[in-house]
């Protein structure tokens, strides 16, 4: 595969489905517009693509939900995710689908399968991307650099492309479309793996006061100790509905538990008010509380990247500045 | 057995810069650190030593000649070696450059288990791991919070992480790479004894270009600050002013 300025020779553009419990994962709608708008930009095919046991019934539904062309890969014993088969498999297949570029989530799974997959396909790899910009040399992709205070704009200059997509970056309807694409399914053997998945568990219950919250409010790092756990909950106290969550770094440290977990690998809240104290703003974070109605950021640093995607953005020393807010309400 | 750690110098993320023709330019003098899920890859090897002594660990970094310092704190922490690739900072090698280094030096070492941070807390591309298990042919799993050791040390069993706290399970027989999580098991402060030992330690070093490594298939062409999603209104004035208009604005949208 060859390319001029980013621009990719006629084949396929591919979305690789993400998939649950046998159901379609909404991510997947995503990727499948994100995948659209670049076979759009060089008249390519979209494929979406499903991997696993089941993937024909998961396959009817993205067909449903996304319209495009979709291809069941039926492969015996892979569940929903095993990041060795997927490798092994898409490396078999995109060669000869012409993929020019292939899009997965920017999820535990995309960033599992992306960059391996880009050695076995010669491809360049490119994660985390947030948005597509057009400039006069053709099409860049633009990604959080530097702990998400700065947006790096890349491009490919060899092989084919992979990228990952931040999760809400390509927005979907929630309906389906107007009418479903084309199903085909593939049948293939199971690739030889060296390693072997021995279950999936569902440990961490989440927290449904949480999740169902007018009112989160949020504690990062920066409360410096967890005895401010206090000031936080205080905080929460003045609303009604509200619940106290944390960033991971806090959990970690066992100052919240894992329940009380926002971002990529914990809960996704939408609640009207959301307000982060002494949080950063990493991707891994903000992917759980962008959707929120209103948001309101405090933290000493005024650079920090949770300023970028706040309604109202408060550069204070926390610990002074909810004792005042407190008694002033 | 014998670990690896891979691991990178970072900038402290507070850190103030500006934006120079589209190129992050530090205002210095810049404190640098260990990234801090690379300190984590290094307390997951440093337990599994606790459990065997016989387990050797070692550090490498890739980064220019001020870099050794993390590969002293991983000493300090209880590394037993410690490799420094030096590269140039200015620009920084990326993902495949970083990978394919570490694999040609990795593959005269013979590693049995290799631990990386699963993204580098400044970067935050998380591809390093995962393109370094495939150029070395050997399994991985990404976005790991617990590892264990089978009894007869051929292979791992590690828990990886899913979206919704959804936890995978996984058998690897080793050779492998496991890129780590950050989880309850919090880095150990070296001692100072240790950290003044590892200050003095001759490390040894190589150029990036004594390895093969292939061209970038990627490139950044500039640095932009983001743009605000939301309004993003900086309160202004005093303590006292900035809590009285927040409760304001709160109390406009009906949500106080």
């Amino acid at each position: 595969m060859s390319r001029d300025n980013g621009q990719p020779m006629p084949g396929t553009v591919v979305a690789v489905a993400e998939h649950r419990d046998g159901r379609l994962a909404p991510l997947s709608k995503e990727l499948a517009v994100c995948a659209r708008k670049l076979a759009d930009k060089w008249n390519l095919e979209v494929v979406v693509v499903v991997l696993g046991e089941r993937a024909e019934v998961i396959a009817q539904e993205a067909s449903r939900a996304t319209g495009e062309r979709v291809t069941a890969v039926q492969v015996p014993g892979l569940d929903e995710f095993h990041g060795e088969a997927y490798v092994k498999i898409l490396a078999g297949l995109l060669p000869a689908w012409g993929a020019a570029v292939v899009v997965g989530g920017h999820t535990t799974s995309g960033m599992d399968w992306a960059p391996a997959l880009a050695i076995d396909l010669g491809a360049a790899c490119l994660t985390g991307v947030e948005a597509l910009e057009d400039d006069a040399e053709g099409l860049c992709y633009r990604r959080a650099g530097l702990y998400g205070k700065v947006v790096e704009v890349m491009r490919p200059v060899s092989g084919p492309l992979i990228i990952t997509v931040a999760p809400g970056a390509f927005k979907a309807s929630s309906a389906d479309a107007a009418r479903p694409g084309l199903v085909e399914i593939l049948e293939i053997a199971a690739p030889e793996c060296r390693s072997r998945v021995l279950a999936v568990e569902k440990e961490v219950d989440q927290d449904s006061a949480l999740t169902q919250a007018q009112v989160v409010v949020a504690a990062g790092r920066g409360i410096g100790k967890p005895e401010n756990l206090e000031l936080i909950r205080r905080l929460a106290g003045l609303f009604s509905r509200s619940a106290v969550a944390g960033s991971r770094p806090v959990c970690d440290m066992g100052w919240l538990d894992y329940r009380s977990q926002v971002g990529l690998t914990g809960a996704t809240v939408s609640p009207r008010l959301y307000i982060a104290c002494g949080i950063s703003g990493a991707r891994q974070h903000t992917v759980g509380m962008q959707g929120s109605d209103f948001i309101v950021a405090i933290s000493n640093d005024p650079a920090a990247a949770i300023f970028n995607l706040a309604d109202v953005c408060i550069v204070e020393d926390l610990t002074e500045f909810i004792p005042v807010l407190l008694s002033q309400s | 057995m014998r670990i690896l750690t891979c691991i990178k110098q970072i900038s402290e993320p507070e850190s103030l810069f500006d934006l120079e023709e589209g190129k992050v330019s530090w205002r210095s003098p810049v404190r640098q650190r260990l990234s801090s899920l690379d300190e984590f890859a290094l307390e997951t090897g440093l337990r599994i030593k606790d459990a065997d002594p016989a387990a050797a660990l070692w550090a490498v970094t890739l980064g220019p000649p001020s870099a050794d310092s993390v590969l002293r704190r991983a000493l300090g922490m209880g590394a037993d070696h410690a490799a420094h690739i030096i590269t140039q900072d200015d620009p920084a090698p990326g993902p495949l450059a970083v990978a394919s280094a570490l694999a040609a030096w990795a593959r005269q070492h013979e590693f049995d288990l290799i631990l990386c941070g699963v993204m580098s807390e400044d970067a935050m591309q998380g591809a390093v791991g995962p393109m370094l298990a495939r150029l070395l042919d050997i399994p991985w799993a990404s976005a790991v919070s617990r590892l264990e050791v089978s009894d007869d040390g051929s292979s791992v069993t590690a828990e990886r992480e899913m979206e919704g706290g959804r936890r995978q399970i996984l058998e690897l027989p080793m050779p492998a790479l496991v890129t780590i999580q950050s989880s309850p098991q919090q880095p150990r402060y070296p001692a100072l004894s240790s950290l003044l030992r590892a200050k003095k330690a001759d490390i040894p070093s190589l150029a990036i270009e004594d390895l093969t490594v292939p061209p970038e298939r990627a490139a950044i062409l500039r640095t932009e600050l983001p743009g605000r999603t939301r309004a993003g209104v900086f309160l202004q004035g005093n303590t006292q002013e900035k809590a009285a208009q927040l409760l304001a604005l709160l109390r406009e949208r009906a949500l106080l």
